[in-house]
Order: C-alpha cells, then structure tokens, then sequence
C-alpha cells in the first residue's frame, strides 16, 4: 500500500518530528495516508502515541532496521 | 493551506505540538495584528511574549522615554537604554527575540481624538497603561469600535485582569463606572509596585491574547481575575454585563469619547 | 450574621442594619472611591450605598480600582 504522503523523519530529534507531522497532516484532506520514517528510541516511543492522541489513525508500524515505518491515517 | 519554513516549524514548535494551536493556531498568530499600550511594567511582558509567540505584527503605544526608575520591573528596557523611547527600546528587543515580526511604534499619548484611528487595524488590544483616564479611555474606544481588549492593573502586591469581547461580554465601566477621584487615587507614597508583579499579571494578559487569536480555552470574559501577590492568593470574581452600563448597556449615555485627566501619580516612571 | 465576604466567610455579630456603607467602614476600607462593591453579582450605585442593606447569606465583592501598569 502507497500512503498519499511520505516524509523521512530520520534525524529529525523529538519534538521536532512530531511539529513535522502535524504540519503535513494539517496540509491533508480527511481519510489521507501519511507515511514516515523515524528513529528508534524517543522517536518512535512518543510521535505515533501523540498522533494517535491528536484523533489520528495510526495504520501500521514496521521496524526495517534502526528504524521504523508508521504509515497515519488523518481522522 | 498551512506554509511554515522550517525555521519556523522549529522556532515555534512548542506551539505546533500542542492541541489547541497547532500549526493552525500558529499561522493564526503569525497573521494577527495586536496592540500593546504602555511600555511599562505590564507592557514590557507583554510585548516580549508576543514577540516570541510570532504575533505576525504587534503594535507598541507609549510617549516616554525610559528612566532608571523603569528598570526595577520594566523588563523589556535595559540600563543601556536610559533615556531612549520606550517604543523603541521595545521594538528593539521585540525584533531580536524574533525578527519574523512587524513592529510598529507610537510615541505618542493616546487621547479621544487619536485614539480611534490607532487600534483600526487591529484584532485585540492589551492595556498596560498607568492612569485611569487611559484606561477608560481605552475601554470606550474598543467597545465603541466592537474590538476584544484585555484590562489590567497592578498595585503594590495586587494585580487584577479582565478580558472584554466587546456586545459578548462585560466591559470595564460595567463594573467600574467612572473613574475614581483624582483626591482618592493613592498618592506616590503608596503607589509602590513589587517589580515582580508587574509579570506575573501581563504575562496572564499576554496568555489572553494568544488564546483569543488562536481560539484556544476560555477567556477571562465576565471575570476579574484579581491577585494578591503578599500572601499568592489568586480569585476569580463573576461580574456581569449591566443592562444600565453608560457604554454598552441597553441605553448608553455615552456616545463620544471623554478626554479624562491622565495625571498619574507617575507610576510608569 | 454570616456573608461572604470577597469570596471568604464571615461572621458578623452586635450589627443590626448593615449597609453597605456600614461594611465599608467597617472593613476600614480608606478609600471607598477606590472600590467598586458588588452585592450577589451585582453592582451597587455609589449613591446608594447607605440604604442599601447587607443580610445574613449575602455575597459582597469589593473589586478595587487599579491603574499601575
């Protein structure tokens, strides 16, 4: 499945990935796709909760080596 | 369409995480226009949180230049500035926190004939003034021109704020009428401020204006938040708007602005 | 008697008929220019404050002027 957005999020630090996120999701239509790619540790333990917090539909979520795939549905 | 750089998605990403603003209530922000009169005691909170914030242009009101009498709670002018224009020791320090905004400056006293012609323009307004001539004057003028304002006073340990969205919600004269007697006013003696105060009740104002632009919570509309700073007791008191209030009651009185007496017991300087 | 007195409980005895100016004094308020009373949310007319009565279970506020900025 292709998500209608992609953004690498690797290297982008906490709370910076989140404000990236949020500012993509806001420039998208309801039902939407959003996938990015973040870090292992503070990344992926607090950007897909926040999201999912915020109403968000968090799709799937794969570790591919040190980092992880989360593809977000916007509500 | 939202559209921050990412300069300003890094800069105001405190903002952007959060729920209630967003990168909506961000944008919001950065297309609003505010204006703070008084470059004093509560301006000076003011204008530097504003600032901050990426209000996209802010508007600073005062005619005095700054004294070293200031410097004990004015926190936005530095002893370098001693005998500059508040307005522009302000702006100055406004554009270094954040050169994304627009400053303009009024070296001015706001009086019933100019006042009308200044705050056209802008979305909210902030009083941080020292007399109650301004004040009131500022009251009238919003009201009059329907445009949401927050209210703020501080003495000695005291402060109070009030939030007004002009034919929503009570005004200042509502409450307060007229203002007092000069003969009544405390004299300089008693006019003393704890330097501290003076942010600790404009940063609540500039709270108000940031939550007004980008809708966030609920306003201090019908409420004066009044603080005693001596014992940190804080109390929220209900007031109401007044069917018979001269401004914006059911019959007004008053239908021009009055030109008050602005003496003050100099407690700006 | 007892009032709320802004927002604090308040036993008032030895007082019969208790204006609102009487409270004032009382609180040894110096200005009372300086303050602007409500009476169970409502604002009292500065003309009226010795006619008008304090009774048991009334809410008084004393919202003082103030105009430092």
């Amino acid at each position: 499945m292709k998500a209608d957005r992609f953004e690498d999020l690797s290297g982008v630090r906490c709370p910076l990935n989140y404000a990236k996120t949020k500012m993509l999701l806001s420039n998208m239509e309801s039902g939407q796709t959003l996938e990015i790619i973040l870090d292992d540790g503070p990344p992926i333990r607090n950007v897909p909760g926040s999201v999912q917090q915020e109403g968000h539909v968090i799709l799937c979520q794969e570790k591919q080596g040190d980092q992880w795939n989360v593809v977000i549905k916007k509500v | 369409m939202v559209q921050l750089t990412d300069t300003q998605l890094d800069r105001y990403s405190r903002h952007i995480i959060l729920q209630e603003v967003g990168p909506e209530g961000q944008e919001k922000l950065m297309n609003a226009r505010v204006l703070v009169i008084g470059a004093g005691g509560l301006g000076s909170p003011i204008a530097l949180y504003l600032a901050a914030a990426g209000v996209g242009c802010i508007g600073i009101v005062d005619a005095d230049v700054v004294e070293i009498s200031n410097l004990q709670r004015q926190v936005i002018h530095f002893s370098s500035d001693m005998q500059r224009p508040k307005v522009e020791s302000a702006a100055e320090k406004m554009r270094a926190i954040n050169p994304d905004i627009e400053v303009n400056t009024y070296k001015i006293y706001l009086n019933a004939s100019n006042i009308q012609e200044i705050i056209s323009g802008y979305d909210f307004v902030l009083d941080g003034t020292d007399n109650f001539a301004t004040k009131f004057l500022i009251n009238d003028a919003c009201v009059m021109a329907g445009l949401p304002f927050s209210h703020g006073g501080i003495l000695r340990f005291d402060g109070q704020t009030m939030t007004v969205l002009p034919g929503h919600s009570s005004c200042y004269r509502c409450s307060f009428r007229q203002p007092p007697p000069p003969d009544a006013v405390p004299s300089c003696s008693q006019a003393g401020v704890l330097g501290a105060i003076a942010g600790m009740l404009g940063t609540i104002q500039a709270a108000e204006a940031l939550k007004f632009i980008t809708g966030a919570g609920t306003l201090l509309t019908d409420t004066l938040l009044t603080f005693d700073a001596k014992n940190m007791h804080f109390r929220r008191v209900s007031l109401k708007k007044r069917s018979d209030c001269p401004l914006c009651g059911e019959n007004p009185t008053l239908h021009e602005l009055e030109e008050g007496d602005r003496a003050t017991c100099d407690l700006s300087a | 008697m007892e009032i709320r007195l802004n927002g604090e409980s308040r036993f008032i005895d030895k007082v019969t008929n208790l204006s609102v100016a009487g409270l004032l004094e009382m609180e040894q308020v110096a200005s009372p220019e300086m303050v602007a009373v409500q009476l169970n949310g409502e604002i009292v007319d500065r003309g009226t404050y010795q006619n008008t009565m304090i009774v048991d279970r009334n809410e008084v506020d004393f919202l003082y002027f103030m105009a430092g900025g």
